[in-house]
């Protein structure tokens, strides 16, 4: 996208008769200020919408409407849990569609606390912006905790793998893969579709998990840390709205805005969930062609991923990251 | 190829999670910088209205006595929260003089105004000393992108009492002065990072006295 305006404004710029330069490059450029300025947009309609909605019943379908376009430009920003879906994703071993799922089930927790918090803070306790902020930041410093210790975790599986791999005698690819069974979780192998995570060990280079693994009780359980890390945070956006529509009389709209918010969130990760996937697949592809040099760089890539969920999580709780921040007025 | 692959994967993770910030609070502007009678500045007095969902979330819980009207005392309490909560974020509010950060003190005579639907926020901050600059330069915005800042159409920024000769130029984030920052891509790839690309939201205000 940068390269293709650069290249418009190149072309502009040869124009041999000279004419006035595009307004476009007196806005904020590229990909993410249209992205901005559209999210602005729909995010004005939609209060629009709402109020429109207290005098005719109709305008509800465009608030739904707005709210879904809404939904999926404003995931494009921070804090909808692209980073942490994609990371862990690329750490485990996981399809793409469990990544679709992971990313509905995440959006639609995130909608339910933010229908949550505002519907206890603001409807039942009618408490004021101050309290209900705090308890959103409360929160945010929570799920930061939460994301930290999550990569945490990812890194202690991975880190042992990748330096299981690292040992792993080089040239013989078959003592390479038997090293990776050589470990303290052995025994799971015994109830291998109980217990998801023991797939990681053996399916590095071949195949991925079948079906039939994702649909059990164990498969999802493998994926609960992930939506509860990403959908325990609420989007401020989805709480304005919320009370906003509280304040026109009109809660119910509200909530009903706020679920197809998430629903278009939902779409916008899962997209970057199975970008993330599908680029590890080939990568799982071009390496399984490699001797066993091709294990240990998907166990490379596993661990990377798992390190940045830590780093991402820590830089959030520390403030190295503060553009995710809830401000409180 | 698979070297390439790890970094697009590296790539599409770190871009998904440093880049882009929102704006949830939409705040239009008016701004007053107000002079001593010796000419010294001494503060700068904002006029700030938030955006209609905004309102709504801070108003939740007030108690009034007329409904969907609020009188000056009864947002007292939230205008004494608000000012104290802006402390944390330095008010937006950036200046220099002569290119010499300067401070504010606390914020004196704020109060919120509810009319026509719309709630403002006034507030004076008074500079730490009153100062004689040849340049001076007023930045307002959020570097976090959380509040997006736009000045009035009309009248965004005065000066009151200021000195003869003293020339006046506000410039908004969009127009040319914008531009000449070369706002990329990139620019927002690598300020994601440290979170001051907010920076490149900013309304300037510039004042040059002889």
């Amino acid at each position: 996208m940068a390269a293709l305006d650069g290249a418009a404004h190149d072309v502009m710029a040869q124009n041999p008769f000279g004419g006035p330069r595009p307004a476009a490059e007196q806005e904020i450029g590229g990909l993410v200020g249209w992205i901005l300025t559209k999210q602005s947009e729909f995010y004005r309609e939609i209060s629009t919408a709402l109020r429109a909605a207290k005098s005719d019943g109709s305008a509800v379908w465009s608030l739904l409407a707005i709210s879904f376009a809404y939904g999926i430009f404003h995931a494009a920003g921070p804090g909808h849990g692209k980073a942490v879906i994609s990371s862990y994703l690329v750490a485990n071993q996981e399809t793409a569609r469990r990544g679709i799922a992971l990313s509905f089930a995440s959006a639609l927790m995130q909608s339910m606390v933010a229908v949550a918090i505002v519907a206890v803070c603001a409807w039942l306790l009618n408490a004021t912006a101050k309290t209900m902020c705090g308890a959103e930041k409360a929160i945010e410093i929570g799920s930061y905790a939460l994301i930290a210790a999550f990569g945490a975790s990812l890194v202690w599986t991975k880190g042992g793998n990748f330096m299981r791999a690292l040992q792993a005698p080089r040239p013989e690819p078959v003592l390479a893969a038997a090293a990776g069974h050589d470990h303290p979780h052995t025994h799971d192998h015994d109830h291998h579709h109980g217990d998801g995570h023991v797939h990681d060990e053996h399916c590095g280079h071949s195949h991925g998990p079948e079906p039939i693994e994702l649909a059990g009780p164990g498969g999802w359980r493998r994926g609960l840390a992930a939506i509860l890390t990403v959908g325990i945070r609420p989007c401020s956006g989805a709480i304005l709205v919320l009370v906003f529509a509280l304040a026109q009389g009109l809660f119910w709209a509200g909530i009903a805005a706020t679920f197809v918010m998430g629903i278009g969130t939902a779409i916008t990760v899962a997209v970057i969930a199975v970008v993330a996937v599908s680029a590890k697949d080939l990568a799982r592809r071009v390496s399984a062609a490699r001797d066993s040099n091709g294990v240990l760089i998907m166990r490379g890539i596993e661990f990377g991923a798992a390190g940045l969920v830590l780093l991402f999580g820590s830089a959030l709780l520390l403030g190295y990251i503060a553009a995710e921040r809830v401000t409180c007025l | 190829m698979l070297r390439g692959l790890s970094a697009l994967l590296l790539l599409l993770i770190l871009g998904a999670s440093a880049a882009e910030a929102h704006p949830h609070v939409w705040i239009t502007s008016t701004s007053e910088l107000i002079y001593a009678p010796d000419g010294a500045l001494t503060g700068v007095r904002h006029a700030w209205t938030f955006d209609e969902m905004f309102a709504a979330y801070a108003l939740q819980g007030i108690e009034t006595k007329t409904k969907g009207a609020y009188s000056r005392d009864e947002l007292a309490p939230l205008a004494q929260t608000n000012v104290e909560s802006l402390e944390e974020y330095a008010y937006f509010t950036f200046a220099k003089a002569n290119g010499k950060k300067e401070k504010f003190n606390e914020p004196v005579d704020y109060f919120l105004e509810y009319k026509d639907n719309a709630l403002t926020l006034h507030f004076t901050l008074p500079l730490k000393a009153p100062l004689k600059a040849k340049a001076f330069v007023l930045e307002v915005f959020d570097p976090t992108i959380f509040i997006d800042f736009k000045f009035a159409e009309k009248d965004p920024v005065k000066l009151v009492g200021a000195p003869e000769g003293c020339q006046m130029k506000f410039h908004r984030p969009n127009d040319g002065s914008a531009s000449a920052q070369q706002l990329n891509e990139q620019t927002f790839m690598n300020g994601g990072e440290n979170s001051n690309y907010g920076a490149m939201f900013a309304n300037r205000i510039t004042v040059d006295c002889p």
